[in-house]
């Protein structure tokens, strides 16, 4: 059995302070991460390979900074890694990417399950599974908590409202997996080593995937950043239990902290 | 308060821009349901769909898939212009292959300029995949829409890394649909107004071949919540030795309830014996980083504060007016905290 | 010259750093209040290859080396100093003995449980009349047939009773004294005649066992002999020499975490209305401990890389090992300080790393016997001949 796992990388949060103020966001130590949720898909489709044969492929697109999350994704497990990079590819935006992971996954050859993190920690991007899904005609499951396989047939417990439901599929497939689904494996140090030491990263080019960079066009437009206001300290809310609770919930309600 | 933000990303434009595309118009609103209801972030979807159409010159329109007259009638009420209601029986309950196929279809037909989908169960997994079908993106999570007059283009605000602050991204000028998943809660819900009336227009489906090739095997509803780490707790609400006894103490467990948070203490609730010394917030416990820290009788020693200094925003109850804890919290509030929770709590259910 | 980590070095201390700020911190507080080993910790730390990181991967370790174990030890020192200790008994000696010395059988039997964490090391040296005077060990070894039969104790044995398997040294010709009458041994916690005599109720690193070690009649497979017959100082004092290093790194990690638990402290603490942060006397102090830790930090990855490029390494592992220890005592000690009164409570971190830092000063060769090392080292370079 093969599972393909597209792997992101964020700039990791620990590394800038926001600073309303300012507008601006201070970086203090330029580090990328793997995307977390994406490390809650790739942890589902390490511990199928777990329970029984499976390859797990690890696969990215984009900037060429990606090889440190594609050895990274190899020391927690995974078998094998494609990185998809070259100038043009560098500068697409998020739906490039998805085409270019299609079409690497195509180019890859069989596989009998995708599985995908539902969204990114840094724009809150929720496409790529679905659309990665309907290119390549597979079914379909979303909000993934947890997967095992037996007989060909995928068995998924999904998050549906406040509850959650079990489904079935048959391969092949794609998940998109809920962010915090799992608590993923650390990598393991000797793989940490034997990924940068010995083991090696599949990279292709835009042409080697047939794509042009009129192909590769971003289709959105940055605009810039929107930041919330300075947090002002030592507000007081005055008047009867009622009035104040009233007060304070409405509060909390309008920030859409509750 | 400052309210000034959140109109910003409301979007305030008052300019009536003009038709460019190819024949793409109207903004579509794909309702979501659960059952026999709809979903809030439907409603919350037609009022700014409103908006927007203002703006653009343009109607509104949903879509209900599986639904009845009932809940068409419903959408109107909201402030949907028209309603396409496709009642096949094959969409009752949702499954992926037959509603692709009944929105693709629509869709290329009618060709929206702008559609709408909810950041919910339903809408994150069909909103991509219909935008490939039809050749183009989705933005997704939106918190807030406004418009680009000069382009005729939707400008999208996403949350970054959880709220810290946003991304402002808009569609290129050539994309058509232009789609969106809007995120739960980000916008109002409108006022349902019975005196609206428009057109629902039943629309026939061809689900020839269509099946779905997800089975579902059985859902359970409702899952009873379990207990975070007070390190990964969204909303905490912690006690200290002001909240008197262990009566006091009890409502600190009932506003975490009611918030659907984590309980924690300071030093004082583990002396007096309230709560396990691993649920301890402060330098001698735990560090933790809520997007809601709610200090109830904590009087906030710098050894309470390092464990929450990193809460993203604080609530203290206190009687004292000069508790430290005042000052590094957003809102405060001095009062008998045996008084202000219970009101708190009710103002909740409220 | 190059001062930058290799992109696999900086992964792995993100691995390890992640890995002590969720499973260890949460226990080091309970480990101390308890005085027990946490066991928990270590096995999460051998799923993860941790409990063998410089050794060959062909021997179930990482293949991270030795700059690649001062790094966990590193992260590790800055949360818990037990947990470091406990791990540190056990690959920075306990198995680096059987590294360095082993046959190929030897590390096929013993290395490989080890270096995978499925079995605990121990390194016993130290007895009753020998500390520093390693020499002076009393513990004998007699040939008998196929085995050699061992006699004597060993104490302040860290990992004694927990470990599987224990590198221990005796004497096996008490005319030849050190040279050539000393050998290493691999002693097996099931052989008969071996016992875990009193366990030691410690000042610091109270999550790590320290245990007496008795022989009494214990009997040794001949091919448990570790190294050459009668060369067993040679194989110990490499051994140590390697410890060193990683035991510095430890005291690094310990006065990083200290330094920067007083500057968070320091930037809210107000006296006189304002934060402490704002006091000269502050700026100072934090000077100070940084400049030191710096310092420090050279000499330790320095070392490492002397050590995994199998260059000369005697003096300088000593000098991390002197300078380490007295760092992290310093740091820490002038850390407590700026906490004030909040710095020596129970309640909090800053009075259990107190307690900690100090044994670095003693176990694993004393500061005094460091200093002895670095200067006979210094004289032998310059040719000159202080004894008789």
């Amino acid at each position: 059995m093969r599972i393909i796992v597209p792997i992101r990388q964020i700039l990791d949060p620990r590394g800038f302070t926001v600073s309303p103020r300012h507008e601006r966001i201070f970086i203090n130590r330029e580090e990328y991460i793997i995307n977390p949720n994406d490390k809650n898909a790739l942890e589902v489709a390490l511990s199928l390979k777990d329970a029984g044969e499976a390859e797990v492929i690890v696969i990215a697109g984009g900037q060429a900074r990606l090889d440190d999350a594609l050895r990274e994704a190899m020391a927690m497990g995974a078998d094998a890694a494609y990185l998809l990079t070259d100038e043009v590819l560098a500068k697409t935006d998020a739906a490039g990417v998805a085409e270019a992971l299609a079409r690497g996954i195509e180019k890859i050859g069989d596989f009998d399950l995708i599985v995908v993190g539902q969204e990114t920690l840094d724009t809150a991007d929720a496409q790529l599974g679905p659309w990665l899904a309907e290119y390549l005609g597979v079914a379909q499951v979303g909000g993934v908590r947890q997967a095992s396989i037996s007989d060909g047939v995928l068995r998924v417990r999904r998050n549906w409202g406040a509850g959650y439901a079990e489904v079935e599929v048959a391969l092949p497939a794609l998940l998109t997996v809920a962010s915090g689904a799992n608590k993923p494996r650390y990598p393991h140090g000797g793989r940490i080593m034997a990924a940068y030491r010995e083991w090696q990263v599949i990279t292709w080019n835009s042409e080697d995937l047939g794509l042009t960079a009129a192909d590769l066009a971003p289709l959105t437009q940055g605009r810039g950043r929107a930041f919330p206001p300075e947090r002002t300290l030592g507000e007081r809310l005055t008047g009867s239990p009622q009035d104040v609770a009233a007060e304070l919930v409405q509060q909390l309600r309008l920030r859409r902290i509750i | 308060m400052d309210l000034d933000y959140l109109q910003m990303l409301m979007g305030e434009e008052e300019v009536v821009v003009e038709e460019k595309g190819e024949g793409y118009r109207n903004i579509w609103v794909v309702a979501e349901r659960a059952g026999d209801e709809l979903v809030p972030v439907t409603l919350e979807m037609l009022n700014q769909a409103r908006q927007l159409a203002s703006t653009l010159g343009a109607y509104v329109m949903a879509v209900l898939l599986g639904g009845d007259e009932a809940l068409a009638q419903e959408l109107i009420y909201y402030g949907a212009d028209k309603v396409f209601l496709c009642d096949d029986p094959a969409l009752k309950d949702y499954a992926l292959e037959p509603y692709a196929k009944a929105l693709g279809d629509l869709f290329a037909e009618k060709m929206p300029e702008i559609v709408l989908f909810g950041a919910a169960d339903v809408g994150s997994e069909l909103a991509p995949r219909l935008a490939r079908r039809l050749g183009t993106i989705v933005l997704t999570n939106c918190t807030g829409l406004t418009l680009d007059a000069a382009q005729r283009t939707l400008v999208c605000t996403m949350p970054a890394y959880g709220g810290e602050y946003s991304e402002v991204v808009a569609f290129s000028p050539e994309v058509h649909p232009q789609m969106v998943t809007v995120r739960p809660g980000a916008f109002g819900r409108p006022y349902r107004d019975e005196y609206r009336s428009a057109e629902v227009e039943t629309v026939a489906v061809d689900l020839d071949g269509v099946q779905p090739r997800v089975k579902v095997l059985n859902v359970v509803a409702q899952v009873e919540r379990e207990p975070v780490p007070l390190d990964k707790a969204r909303i905490i609400v912690s006690a200290g030795r002001g909240m008197g006894d262990a009566e006091g103490f009890a409502l600190v467990e009932k506003l975490a309830a009611a918030l659907g948070g984590e309980v924690a203490g300071s030093r004082g609730a583990v002396d007096e014996g309230w709560i396990d010394e691993e649920k301890q917030v402060g330098m001698g416990g735990v560090t933790v980083r809520p997007d809601l820290y709610i200090a109830c009788g904590i009087s906030g020693a710098i050894q309470h504060y390092l464990g929450m200094e990193e809460a993203k925003f604080v609530v203290a109850v206190n009687a004292d007016e000069n508790a430290p804890i005042l000052k590094v919290a957003d809102v405060g509030i001095v009062g008998d905290a045996k008084e202000v929770i219970p009101a708190i709590i009710e103002a909740l259910g409220a | 010259m190059d001062f930058t980590f290799p992109k696999e070095y900086e992964l792995f201390r993100r691995m390890v750093r992640e890995f002590a700020e969720n499973e260890v911190r949460p226990l080091a507080k309970k480990v101390d209040a308890e005085h027990r080993v946490p066991f928990e910790t270590i096995k999460k730390a051998a799923k993860l290859g941790l409990m063998g990181v410089p050794f060959p991967r062909k021997y179930g370790g990482s293949g991270a080396g030795e700059t690649g174990y001062c790094i966990l030890m590193e992260e590790l020192g800055k949360v818990c100093t037990s947990t470091a200790t406990v791990i540190g008994a056990h690959t920075g000696i306990g198995a680096m003995a059987i590294y360095l010395d082993g046959t190929e059988e030897q590390k096929e039997k013993y290395l490989k449980p080890l270096a995978s964490g499925e079995k605990i090391a121990a390194f016993a040296l130290t007895e009753a009349q020998a500390g520093s005077d390693a020499a002076a060990i009393k513990t004998r070894a007699v040939r008998d047939g196929d085995y050699y039969v061992l006699n004597g104790s060993k104490c302040f044995i860290t990992n004694g009773d927990i470990a599987d398997i224990i590198t221990v040294m005796a004497v096996t010709d008490p005319s030849l004294g050190a040279r050539g009458g000393v050998t290493a041994f691999i002693v097996e916690k099931g052989f008969p005649g071996f016992s875990i005599g009193t366990l030691e109720n410690k000042m610091g690193i109270r999550g790590s066992s320290t245990a007496e070690l008795i022989f009494e009649d214990c009997r040794v497979p001949k091919e448990n002999v570790l190294g050459q017959f009668g060369a067993g100082f040679i194989t110990f004092m490499k051994t140590l020499d390697i410890g060193r290093a990683s035991l510095a790194a430890a005291c690094l990690g310990g006065a990083q975490a200290a330094m920067e638990g007083a500057m968070r402290w320091a930037a809210v603490r107000s006296q006189f209305g304002v934060p402490i942060a704002q006091k000269q006397s502050v700026h100072f102090a934090i000077a100070d401990m940084a400049t030191e830790i710096e310092a420090l930090r050279s000499l330790v990855y320095r070392t490492a890389w002397l050590i995994d490029t199998g260059q000369p390494h005697v003096k300088e592992a000593a000098m991390c090992k002197v300078y380490g220890s007295e760092v992290a005592s310093r740091c820490i000690n002038r850390a407590l300080q700026i906490f004030g009164g909040m710095g020596y409570s129970r309640e909090f971190w800053v009075e259990r790393a107190f307690r900690d830092a100090r044994i670095a000063e003693i176990f694993e060769g004393t500061s005094e016997i460091q200093r002895i090392v670095i200067a006979s080292n210094l004289f032998r370079e310059m040719g000159l001949r202080i004894s008789p």
